[in-house]
């Protein structure tokens, strides 16, 4: 069996993407929700209550009262925007243990994922690009990958780091060239087996190789380069740094400059903590 | 003591038992001061170069900033005793993406503007492990004064 197909069949075994979300972010994409149905789905879940209730009172919205259920959640955040917590409520916890191979402390996947998100969300703002569906959650899983390369399979990253030193690739490549395939693959392939639209998971296959994906797609550009400036400002870099291309066809359709990258990083640095450390446990 | 840095943050010692750390230096510069006669010594962790386009950030927290954070960092060590003619200093980080284009310089931008604070305060470089596309985790222990860089549990002096 080739490391590949090691890879590809332990994804079976990671635990599915909790159904309230599914459910959950199927009634939210429905304007005419009833939120009646809303709590009846979340009664089941307390957990996720909890958590969803977390994030819409962190300082990240700076709401001035706190809001006590889920229905006054929705109201003062829309639907889009609830439908993103739901997703960060659940993927939170699981996204918080080390990567080993990486050399990811625990939380550090999280904070740059949820920087990712920001940044995405940022970037857009500051081009007048109108905030596209998804950007926030895109961001969020672009990485999901890195979690089952380095906690379910622990993957050795010494020869792949070895390679990326010899032959000057980026660590994507060296990941291929080793395992066969890289974890913005194992990511997608993730996402796909959760049921997530097709944007989520192409965002995902292709934040390394933007100019790759098919699919035209503005979201994908922004997560590529909210990426590159989460990694540059080291928020939860790992063992990988910063051995990644940039998309020259990115950078030439997202009209960014200097400016826009440094104060997209001095946003993100700020606002990071407020939205990660919610669920960090250490 | 171990005491950590985070990004944008500083952290200034007297104490011969403290060991300083910061993880994880992306494109951000990290610079050890240490003075051996008086054990002073400090370790700043700057994301970015200049702070006179955010003159507002830059209130807030100066470390964020080469600038401003090395200015604040070489003040506080003289305050504590350091004296520059003894003071030594290393660099490490100002990493890079594989970036063609050359858009997203913030790391060499760093050193470069690292090396002019130096310069203006009269201060050498003793040793360095700058750029390429590395993360870089930079310890800095305050009895010896060795400044060491971390990767994959192996602490090499710099």
């Amino acid at each position: 069996m080739s490391l590949r197909e090691k890879i590809t069949g332990q994804l079976g075994s990671i635990s599915a993407m909790p159904v309230v979300v599914g459910k959950l972010r199927h009634l939210l994409s429905d304007p005419d929700v009833e939120f009646r149905k809303l709590s009846e789905v979340l009664k089941y879940d307390p957990g996720m209550t909890t958590n969803i209730l977390r994030l819409a009172n962190s300082a990240y919205f700076g709401f001035r009262t706190q809001v006590n259920t889920v229905t006054q959640a929705i109201s003062r955040l829309g639907l889009k925007r609830m439908s993103e917590l739901v997703m960060t409520a659940a993927i939170g916890p699981i996204m918080q243990r080390p990567l080993k191979g990486y050399e990811v402390p625990a939380g550090g996947l999280w904070r740059h994922s949820i920087a990712v998100a920001i940044a995405t969300e940022h970037l857009a703002g500051q081009l007048n690009i109108p905030v596209p569906e998804d950007a926030f959650t895109a961001g969020l899983l672009h990485d999901i990958g890195k979690m089952v390369l380095g906690t379910f399979i622990e993957v050795d990253t010494d020869p792949i780091m070895k390679l990326v030193d010899e032959k000057k690739i980026p660590f994507d490549e060296a990941e291929r060239e080793i395992l066969g395939i890289d974890h913005a693959e194992v990511g997608s392939l993730l996402l796909k087996k959760w049921n997530l639209p097709e944007s989520l998971v192409n965002v995902t296959r292709w934040h390394h190789a933007p100019h790759l994906c098919e699919e035209k797609s503005v979201v994908l550009n922004l997560v590529h380069i909210a990426d590159s400036i989460s990694l540059m400002s080291g928020i939860g870099t790992g063992q990988d740094g910063l051995a990644y291309n940039i998309s020259k066809e990115a950078t030439d359709i997202i009209p960014i400059n200097i400016k826009i990258i440094e104060s997209c990083a001095v946003f993100t640095m700020q606002k990071v903590s407020e939205l990660s450390e919610l669920f960090e446990t250490n | 003591m171990m005491k950590t840095v985070g990004i944008s943050d500083l952290c200034i010692s007297d104490n011969k038992e403290d060991i300083i750390v910061t993880y994880s230096l992306g494109s951000c510069i990290g610079v050890t001061v240490y003075d051996p006669v008086v054990h002073v010594g400090a370790l700043i962790h700057c994301m970015l170069p200049l702070s006179k386009m955010y003159p507002d950030k830059s209130d807030i927290n100066p470390y964020m900033f080469v600038d401003t954070g090395m200015t604040k960092m070489l003040q506080a060590v003289y305050d504590l005793g350091a004296k520059r003619d003894r003071l030594i200093v290393k660099v490490a980080g100002g990493a890079s993406l594989l970036d063609k284009k050359r858009m997203f310089r913030i790391g060499e931008r760093n050193y470069s503007v690292t090396r002019k604070v130096l310069w203006k305060n009269n201060l050498l470089i003793a040793a360095e492990d700058v750029g390429g596309s590395k993360s870089r985790t930079v310890i800095l222990n305050m009895n010896t004064g060795r400044t060491s860089i971390k990767n994959k549990g192996l602490e090499v002096e710099l």
